[in-house]
């Protein structure tokens, strides 16, 4: 029991750091790309330090909370995701409610995002909720493929079925799918070229543009959180968790490097040019995945 | 640069923060701004001071008036900079915001931009080289050290001085004001 | 080119000059109520790019001098050398005291943002533009400021001179 209460406060703690230290590891590994010297890795809590010691504009009420609300999504969806150990709310509907509940992130920003009284903000939005719904179907179709591999719904079980055996993305069934997870992490991540969302020069940074202060500290908190969800979800699925908790975040950076590498060279693409590449060859590969998965199995 | 000592983090953290974080809205003032995409691209990379544009004026800290100030483009500053979050700072950049520079008998600029806009400090040039934009950030920080970068605490308090300039120089001006007389900003700033 | 040019130009329309102060430009000076019909008659033999309207200030003589600078958009291309490539002024006089003209919008629609700054700058007026807004400036001047009698150290002192600064404004 105590070590449940333990597990549960201390799986946000490590989402938390870990992701600020992606978001640091990011601006210095892209920095090093382009031939220069980057900020220092912890230059993201310096930001927030700052921020937090800033005084902001609110614009009412729904502002605040929208953005509480989407920070409660994001580590509600944290405790549903093993760590290397087990996870805190490991029940056996794992797949499913990370599916829905990962929505409340987006949709939390748009209702205090609708206060703001600024064009920008419907724009960057309606970017990102039409985004949402490009890496939807090929996730929905991913996950089935998992589900039906693995015939169980909750991602412990995948964890440990995959330690048993190999990793999921090199056995037969699977290899489609977790191709085609990869071809659209950047879109989840909202990494370039997926980041029309959130693009500084075209609708000055779309739905931060009102937030200031520690409305941007808290925002900046859940990007954090996103990071992680997105990249853990991964690793867990088609990279076969790990044992321990050092094995799993080194997988993680892994991806996060991989990640990254993209995000230096390409440029950022239209909403409608991501939607077309979303639901043509990813959804095509996680489609082909599925019927494998299904005729593998029946 | 004192960024790696420990205990002066604990001390002070705010002004430590402040110092090594300045993002700098991305307000393209006059012709000075072709200086900037050296400044923040792979050559002299501003980025590891903590130097990088932000795109909105809620989210920078410093603000950078590169070059002459036009009347309509003194509308647009004042706008950008009642929006910016306390504390924020400014740097006159080139010699047209100091005293007019090349434009000192133009009937269209404005000569003097202390009168209109608290500035905690001016980097002389006609253009300044990147160089010499690093040594204003060095000594922006050494003036946050000695508390004396207070723009906007001189904002705030002689706000009704301020106003008047900038009604003398543009006629109506279509916003109310900031601050009220009893040193209370408007809104519900937090 | 140019001397048939030139030969075709003074031979259709009387009361004109015509000089060819280097190779490839042509300068083309008439009177102001035949303008629009030389104009016409070079855009018609091909001239069809107006790249600037603009005005000097001719104050002893009590004139201001128009200019339209007209290029041909097919001359742009590879056959043509840098030598073939012709650039027609055509300038005209208006007088100080009273000075309107006539717009060309009529024969190119581009001249509209030119005649207004012609306007705001100059105060010439122009019978028949759509919109003589003011495009650069805010503000009024009792004189137009790029006129040569519009004596910019003085305004400077009188407008922004007296701002005082922040210090002694308490």
């Amino acid at each position: 029991m105590v070590a449940k209460i333990i597990q549960l406060i201390l799986s946000p703690i490590i989402a938390l750091v870990v992701g600020v230290f992606f978001l640091g590891l990011a601006r210095k590994f892209m920095a090093r790309i382009h031939w220069r010297y980057g900020p220092p890795i912890i230059q993201p809590v310096i930001d927030m330090i700052r921020l937090f010691y800033q005084k902001s504009v609110s614009h009412g009420r729904m502002f605040d909370l929208g953005i509480v609300l989407s920070l409660a999504g994001s580590i509600v969806v944290v405790l549903f995701l093993p760590l290397g150990g087990t996870a805190p709310l490991s029940g056996s509907g794992g797949m499913l409610v990370i599916l829905y509940i990962m929505l409340l992130a987006p949709l939390g920003m748009a209702i205090s995002g609708g206060q703001g009284a600024n064009p920008n903000i419907s724009i960057g939005i309606s970017r990102k909720l039409i985004l949402a719904l490009g890496y939807e179907v090929p996730l929905l179709l991913i996950l089935l493929a998992v589900m039906t591999h693995y015939k169980t719904i909750s991602i412990v079980q995948v964890v440990n079925a995959q330690q048993s055996t190999t990793w999921s993305i090199i056995s037969l069934p699977l290899f489609l799918s977790g191709l085609s997870y990869f071809l659209i992490l950047p879109a989840i991540l909202g990494i370039r070229p997926f980041d029309v969302s959130t693009a500084p020069q075209e609708i000055s940074s779309g739905l931060m543009v009102e937030y200031g202060g520690k409305y941007l500290a808290m925002v900046t908190i859940e990007h954090a959180f996103v990071l992680f969800i997105s990249i853990a979800l991964f690793v867990n699925l088609f990279l076969g968790g790990a044992a321990n908790p050092v094995t799993f975040l080194v997988k993680m950076l892994m991806v996060f490097m991989l990640g990254l590498c993209i995000n230096a060279v390409f440029p950022r693409l239209r909403i409608k040019q991501a939607i077309k590449y979303l639901w043509k060859w990813p959804t095509l590969l996680a489609f082909l995945g599925l019927i494998v998965s299904l005729v593998i199995r029946s | 640069m004192d960024r790696n000592k420990i205990t002066k983090w604990l001390k002070e953290p705010a002004k430590m923060a402040n110092k090594y974080s300045l993002h700098a809205i991305y307000f393209c003032t006059g012709c000075g701004i072709i200086e900037i995409p050296p400044v923040i691209t792979a050559r002299w990379d501003a980025e590891r001071f903590g130097v990088i544009p932000a795109a909105t004026p809620r989210q920078a800290n410093l603000f950078l008036i590169t070059g002459y100030v036009s009347v309509k483009t003194l509308r647009a500053i004042i706008r950008t900079y009642e929006q910016m979050p306390e504390p924020k700072y400014t740097v006159g950049f080139g010699s047209c915001p100091i005293n007019g520079g090349m434009y000192w008998d133009s009937y269209n600029t404005i000569k003097h931009l202390d009168k209109y806009i608290p500035i905690d400090g001016w980097i002389a040039g006609c253009m300044p080289r990147p160089e010499a934009i690093f040594i204003a950030v060095t000594h922006l920080w050494t003036l946050i050290d000695k508390e004396m970068a207070n723009g906007y605490i001189r904002y705030r308090k002689n706000y009704e001085s301020y106003r008047r300039n900038q009604e003398l120089a543009l006629g109506k001006l279509e916003w109310p004001p900031l601050y009220k007389a009893s040193e209370e900003p408007q809104g519900n700033e937090q | 080119m140019n001397k048939s040019l030139k030969e075709k130009i003074e031979s259709t329309f009387k009361d004109l000059k015509v000089a060819i102060p280097e190779e490839s430009r042509i300068a083309v000076t008439a009177e102001n109520h035949s303008v629009l019909a030389i104009l016409r008659f070079l855009k018609d033999a091909g001239f069809n790019h107006l790249a600037l309207i603009s005005a000097v200030d001719w104050i002893e003589d009590g004139f201001f001098e128009l200019c339209f600078i007209l290029t041909s958009y097919m001359q742009n291309n590879v056959e043509y050398t840098d030598s073939q490539r012709l650039h027609i002024i055509l300038k005209t006089l208006i007088p100080r005291e009273k000075p309107q003209c006539k717009t060309a919008i009529g024969i190119f629609p581009n001249a509209e943002p030119y005649e207004r700054e012609i306007h705001e700058l100059f105060g010439i007026k122009f019978e028949g533009h759509p919109r003589l807004t003011p495009l650069l400036l805010e503000r009024e001047y009792e004189i137009p400021p790029f006129r040569k009698d519009f004596d910019t150290r003085k305004y400077v002192e009188d407008v922004f001179g007296n701002i005082p600064s922040v210090e002694n404004n308490k």
